[in-house]
């Protein structure tokens, strides 16, 4: 890490290890996240049911938050959980099976927000990871 | 649940339960070679079983189930039976395993030192372990590899081989003589068929190995290869771990040391020969 | 506004293992793994010795090397960032 110099260090002073601080905006650390998602494939063959067993019932409005059912202009719950091709087919552009347009949109970004311990997210955490 | 399979892999004991016989009959026929639970005393409990009674009967459909369980996982046709098995016992260890760092990795063996080839599904992990028993290597496993987070080694896990799509006929080819469970096809992941380890692999489950080489392969691209640096290969091993963060600090012990000591390189290769080619030079330059 | 003490963590709370430009600390009140590089190991070495305000931090990692942006703004973004993953604390 130690860089080349020509000149002399001057009189009085000692040779220091450069350091720089970063910019701002930079990161110097990255935190190690639990993985499950590895192994999903080999795991499971998932699905991903929208909204979770947890809140099923309750109605999916277009930006994906879980409201009452009968809520208006909200979506009702899907009618059979989703396999993991088609959510990574929908998480890419497609549409998922058995919606309308506007009815996938909404799912999708539901699934979006899925948390850890929702049933549902593991399966998304594994689709999410890069393949390549 | 009246139908029972038992079965010890390396150090860890199974117990399959199944409303069917279909895949217990299966288990029993491919694992027939392997030795049973230490003392009867299974370590992890799987269960085969149909979510609604009629499920036995009509379009027979196997839900997942046993000590530890993922609410997402759908259940497979009886079809697929042998298969739901195998990824139960997965699920199992990749879940619910403590003693040892699981590693998502396939595991061969030379002389006592142990090749580590770890990466994606997809990558030819599986396939190269297969093809490298068939050049006189033990297998040790092909799906985890257990670290002993106490002395470093790694220990054998030798379970049936999940061979998919066109690594099925190669290896067939390559292992003449070899086992292998039926043809399923129509998988998620299209056409699986099991390749049973053979005799070697099995009378020497129970001897660990020292790591030596830790390769992260990837098929399908011109030859190429790359050393990897300690701290890149700690954070690709962490997220080909199940259970790092749930073993903690000994986690962190087994794998530092892990990358501390063992050399690693991402290889690229376009055929199976050249793969084989690459791992053998690199064996021999250590 | 009183200056914000920095203290590390005690030093029985890391495990820190530097492996080539990264150096990795377990936590082990979390249990958390962190892969951290240059400036935090350095942040962290003089924050083990005592606490100290941000400038007075500032002003040791001038001294102790060759700081080639010898910025507030960018030592606060450090800090911050190392607060977020328990590694320091703020008092």
């Amino acid at each position: 890490m130690s860089e080349q110099d020509e000149t002399p260090p001057a009189e009085g002073t000692t040779r220091r290890r450069a350091l720089m601080l970063g910019a701002v905006g930079a990161s110097a650390i990255v935190s190690i996240r639990p993985a499950l998602a590895q192994t999903n494939a080999s795991v499971i063959n998932c699905e991903i049911p929208v909204p979770d067993a947890g809140r099923a019932g309750s109605y999916i409005a277009a930006d994906g938050s879980v409201v009452p059912a009968g809520t208006p202009g909200a979506f009702p719950p899907a009618t059979f959980a989703f396999k993991g091709e088609d959510v990574k087919t929908a998480l890419g552009g497609g549409q998922l099976p058995g919606t309308t347009y506007e009815q996938s949109q909404a799912y999708v970004k539901y699934i979006r927000r899925l948390q850890s311990g929702t049933s549902g997210f593991t399966c998304f955490a594994s689709l999410q990871m890069p393949r390549g | 649940m009246r139908h029972v399979f038992q079965v010890r892999i390396g150090p860890v004991g199974f117990r399959v339960g199944s409303d069917w016989r279909a895949p217990v009959a299966r288990l029993e026929d491919l694992y027939a070679a392997y030795p049973r639970p230490e003392d009867g005393i299974p370590d992890f409990t799987v269960r085969l079983f149909a979510a609604r009674p009629w499920r036995r009967w009509l379009r027979p459909s196997v839900t997942l189930g046993g000590d530890f369980v993922l609410p997402e996982a759908a259940p497979l046709p009886l079809s697929q039976g042998l298969l739901a098995a195998e990824m139960a016992m997965n699920l199992q260890m990749a879940l619910g395993q403590r003693r040892y760092l699981l590693l998502h990795a396939s595991t061969v063996e030379r002389d006592g030192r142990a090749l580590l080839m770890t990466g994606l599904s997809g990558a030819g992990k599986s396939t190269l372990a297969a093809l490298l028993a068939a050049r006189g290597w033990r297998l040790m496993g092909d799906e985890f590899a257990l670290v002993d987070p106490e002395t470093g080694r790694v220990h054998a896990f030798p379970r049936l081989v999940s061979l998919k799509n066109g690594a099925i006929p190669i290896v067939r080819a390559a292992l003449p003589d070899a086992r292998f469970g039926p043809l399923i096809a129509g998988t998620p992941k299209g056409d699986i068929r099991h390749l049973v380890p053979d005799a070697a692999a099995i009378a020497r489950m129970d001897q660990p190995a020292e790591p030596a080489l830790i390769l992260f392969p990837r098929f399908g691209f011109a030859p190429a290869r790359r050393p990897l640096g300690p701290s890149e290969v700690f954070v690709r091993l962490t997220q080909a771990s199940t259970n790092y963060v749930a073993l903690g600090e000994r986690g962190f012990d087994a794998l530092t040391r892990l990358v501390r000591e063992v050399p690693a390189r991402a290889i690229d290769y376009p055929d199976a020969e050249a793969a084989i080619a690459e791992v053998e030079a690199l064996w021999a330059g250590l | 506004m009183a200056e914000r003490l920095f203290h590390a963590e005690p030093a029985e709370a890391l495990r820190i293992v530097p492996l080539d430009d990264f150096t990795l600390v377990f936590h082990r009140p979390s249990g958390l793994t962190h892969l951290v590089t240059a400036p935090a190991p350095e942040i962290l070495a003089i924050l083990a010795g005592g606490p100290r305000t941000r400038d007075a931090l500032l002003q040791r990692l001038a001294e102790a090397y060759d700081l080639a942006d010898p910025s507030p703004e960018a030592l606060d973004a450090r800090l911050a960032e190392l607060v977020a993953a328990g590694l320091v604390r703020a008092a």
